[in-house]
């Protein structure tokens, strides 16, 4: 089992419950296989730095998840193929993943989870 | 004949160490874009590393982190565009 972090963007077009639908079947794929779902992170829309299929802006998710290689690749296959995913990259974490601690008071900045990664 | 260095203005980071190995813990990722900023100048490009002052390990991070944030649009191929 290898942890793999996945960061996909979302149209922005598709919003509210469809938005949800297209999380939970993306996670469902994963959860399918077997795998590990360790955080799932919503960043919300935000502005592309530079426009993706015509689209000035994108939701961003973050998933890291604990799979089997041949997960990943039918996880990315079902990616390319839904259209409401407009870019994704998925990464291999060598350092596994900590939970960060769970912080009582609100950090003055999101303490970031240690992950560095190698080639995906 | 070695060409001295030509003394480009310092606009990022001192020359004298590495950011990442002496003071601050913050890790070098690819979604930290406020770390990155540091290390693209205004069009965009990749300081190099005589002028970010970072030593070889950490800029290669730093390459690789600033390549990836570019490939998932949350840094520009070109113009510094503030991605708010």
């Amino acid at each position: 089992m290898r942890t793999y972090e996945t960061i996909f963007i979302v149209n922005p077009q598709i919003a509210g419950d469809d938005y949800t639908a297209v999380l939970e079947k993306f996670k469902g794929v994963l959860t399918d296989q077997k795998a590990e779902l360790l955080k799932v992170d919503e960043w919300g829309t935000k502005r592309l730095a530079y426009p993706v299929k015509k689209h000035e802006q994108g939701t961003y998710v973050l998933i890291i998840f604990n799979a089997e290689n041949d997960v990943v690749k039918e996880f990315e296959r079902r990616m390319r193929l839904d259209d409401s995913i407009i870019k994704f990259q998925t990464l291999l974490l060598e350092g596994g993943f900590e939970a960060p601690a769970p912080v009582e008071a609100a950090p003055a900045e999101e303490t970031s989870e240690e992950a560095s990664e190698t080639e995906e | 004949m070695a060409f001295a260095k030509k003394s480009s203005p310092r606009r990022f980071g001192r020359r004298k160490g590495c950011r990442f190995c002496a003071d601050n813990t913050l890790k070098i990722d690819y979604k930290e874009v406020r770390t990155l900023r540091y290390f693209i100048s205004e069009r965009g490009k990749i300081v190099p590393r005589r002028i970010s002052g970072n030593c070889a390990i950490h800029q290669r991070k730093v390459t690789e982190a600033i390549k990836r944030a570019r490939n998932i649009a949350l840094l520009s191929f070109t113009s510094n565009r503030t991605v708010d």
